[in-house]
């Protein structure tokens, strides 16, 4: 899962925020954009209402179940702790991955030393090293997010050095010019130029962060949304998995949508002078 | 040279201000060396406008990165005020060719020319009251909230010279500011350069490909040919401190100027 393609390049970005923004009416963009849904959901429910498989429930059914767990706060309790650790870890991951991306895009000389063990590590299936982290560091809270972590920051890593690399020559040849210094060329400079890219790595790295945070708690857990749904696959509580399987899709779902609206805040003038 | 402090009136000053001796440039090295500039010589009096013209690829942007300090020469030196320099300095500021490229499209154009003036450490208030007063005498006042990518080409190489001006150097390097705008932009821009070295007082050195645009901004035309290339004529013009599109380049001494320029660079 970490082999996602990795260098989402910005120009989607630009080009997928531009047709949204080309709608007609709000309520004609939600209708185009959720009708699909809205289908799959119909089928489904209407393909599952009459399953006798006991490994595939009725809609009806996983719904029920949710609703149950949901308002008995077993699911909640759940969410709370595994969002935490996802925030933690994708947090970290971000803020190590923008820092080295900086420093490894700058620094030439150090980059190609660097870049083979780069490479090796995110080829490495990130949800096999998971009962490896957690076997070496133990239970715990910490050893999940360092998990989730190590496995988010490489497409922010990978990506933020793209972006450095990316920084026009003439945008560094002002800044040697002008002596600005390297606290500031650092913070209003590069990081700036390479946002886009930088942006799009975080996007990458979010869907991992999910999968890693369930993989996370199918080891030694007895808390989180992971945990929720190994503890119910494992006692035939079939309904409890796909509830907890689906509470999982329409988090995700709902972080890629915050994340697009951060994105079109954080990218504003660089959506702007692309459209221009 | 920024705008609360007036100098000496331009076009009669005549203490040196930089000077290049045996400047000596080229790129890679053993067999596979390209010598681009050759023992090269260039003397610069305070509030002088020197411009350098040369056929294209012969190394004038070469020549000018030298003059920023962003190229170390292979030999020679370069000196400013006296000083030798190393590297960039703080009494040069360069307007670069695509000047475009090098306004920073994250920052509004206050931001774009205040920015260099933060890094020396300067207050919010006051550089940002620098910038406004620089944007101004480029035209642009009252634009400094407008991002670069709102703007033209003509007005985006405006916010290039205002930060330029704002950051307060002794010498202002321009390499084919103007080469990427059409004619009439061109012409605007070329009078507003001449205005801005008239009444600030600032010391211009630019590099241009265009014999009449070297000739219609210069007090002083330095010549580069040949490859390496070396200083092959030096014209001292006589055109007064008023200039006119029209009726500067009709004057005769104008059109015997470009003629011997024009023969300097077919000998060469
Ligand atoms: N970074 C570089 N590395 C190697 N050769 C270069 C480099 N920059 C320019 N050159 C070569 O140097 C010569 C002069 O280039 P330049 O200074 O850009 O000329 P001009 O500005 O007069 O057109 C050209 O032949 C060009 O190919
Ligand atoms: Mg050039």
């Amino acid at each position: 899962m970490a082999e996602t393609a990795v260098s989402t390049r910005p120009d989607n970005a630009r080009r997928r925020t531009r047709t949204v923004r080309t709608g007609t009416s709000p309520a004609a963009r939600l209708l185009e954009r959720s009708w699909l849904i809205a289908v799959v959901f119909i089928l489904w429910w209407v393909l599952s209402a009459r399953s006798t498989n006991f490994f595939v429930p009725s809609l009806q059914e996983i719904l029920a179940v949710l609703a149950r767990d949901l308002s008995s706060g077993v699911i909640p309790d759940g969410a709370a702790y595994s969002l935490t650790n996802l925030a933690a870890g994708l947090l970290l991951a971000v803020a190590v991955g923008i820092v080295l991306g900086l420093i490894l895009g700058e620094a030439n000389r150090l980059r190609q030393v660097v870049d083979p063990v780069i490479h090796f590590f995110r080829s490495v299936p990130q949800a096999a090293l998971v009962p490896l982290i957690i076997g070496a560091f133990g239970m715990g809270q910490g050893p999940k997010i360092y998990t989730i972590a190590f496995a988010c920051m490489w497409p922010v890593l990978l990506n933020t050095i793209d972006g450095v690399l990316g920084v026009e020559p003439t945008v560094r040849r002002f800044a040697k010019v002008y002596r600005i210094p390297p606290g500031l060329y650092f913070r209003r400079v590069v990081l700036p130029a390479a946002l886009p890219q930088i942006v799009a790595g975080v996007r990458v790295a979010l869907p991992i962060g999910i999968t890693v945070m369930v993989v996370s708690e199918l080891f030694a857990a007895t808390r989180g949304l992971g945990f929720y749904i190994l503890n119910s696959s494992a006692t035939f509580q079939v309904p409890e998995t796909w509830a907890g399987a689906l509470f999982v899709g329409v988090i995700g779902y709902i972080l890629s949508v915050a994340f697009v609206l951060c994105e079109r805040r954080i990218l504003r003038w660089y959506i702007k002078s692309g459209a221009k | 040279m920024s705008l609360q402090t007036a100098h000496s009136p331009a076009r009669r000053a005549t203490e040196q201000l930089m000077q290049v001796r045996g400047l000596t440039m080229s790129y890679g090295s053993g067999a596979a060396e390209n010598k681009i500039l050759q023992d090269l010589d260039l003397d610069v009096r305070a509030g002088e406008f020197v411009s350098i013209v040369g056929p294209s690829g012969v190394g004038k942007t070469t020549l000018l990165r030298c003059l920023s300090g962003l190229l170390a020469p292979k030999a020679g030196t370069i000196s400013v005020g006296g000083q030798q320099i190393t590297g960039p300095h703080p009494d040069l500021a360069v307007v670069f060719q695509d000047y475009s490229r090098s306004l920073l499209p994250w920052m509004s154009t206050r931001e774009n020319v205040a920015f260099p003036l933060q890094g020396k450490g300067m207050g919010k208030a006051e550089r940002n009251a620098l910038a406004d007063r620089n944007l101004a005498a480029v035209g642009l006042a009252g634009q400094g909230d407008k991002y670069p990518w709102e703007m033209s080409g003509g007005m985006q190489q405006r916010v290039a010279i205002a930060r330029a001006l704002a950051y307060n150097a002794k010498v202002l390097l321009m390499d084919e500011p103007f080469a990427s705008v059409d004619a009439q932009t061109r012409f605007d821009l070329e009078d507003l350069v001449i205005d801005l070295h008239t009444n600030l007082g600032v010391t211009v050195i630019l590099v241009t490909h265009d014999i009449d645009e070297a000739l219609y901004l210069a007090d002083k035309v330095v010549v580069i040919a040949e490859k390496p290339a070396t200083v092959v004529d030096v014209i001292e013009t006589n055109f007064g401190e008023v200039r006119d599109q029209v009726e500067t380049k009709a004057d005769p001494r104008f059109a015997e100027a470009r003629a011997r320029i024009l023969h300097r660079l077919r000998d060469h």
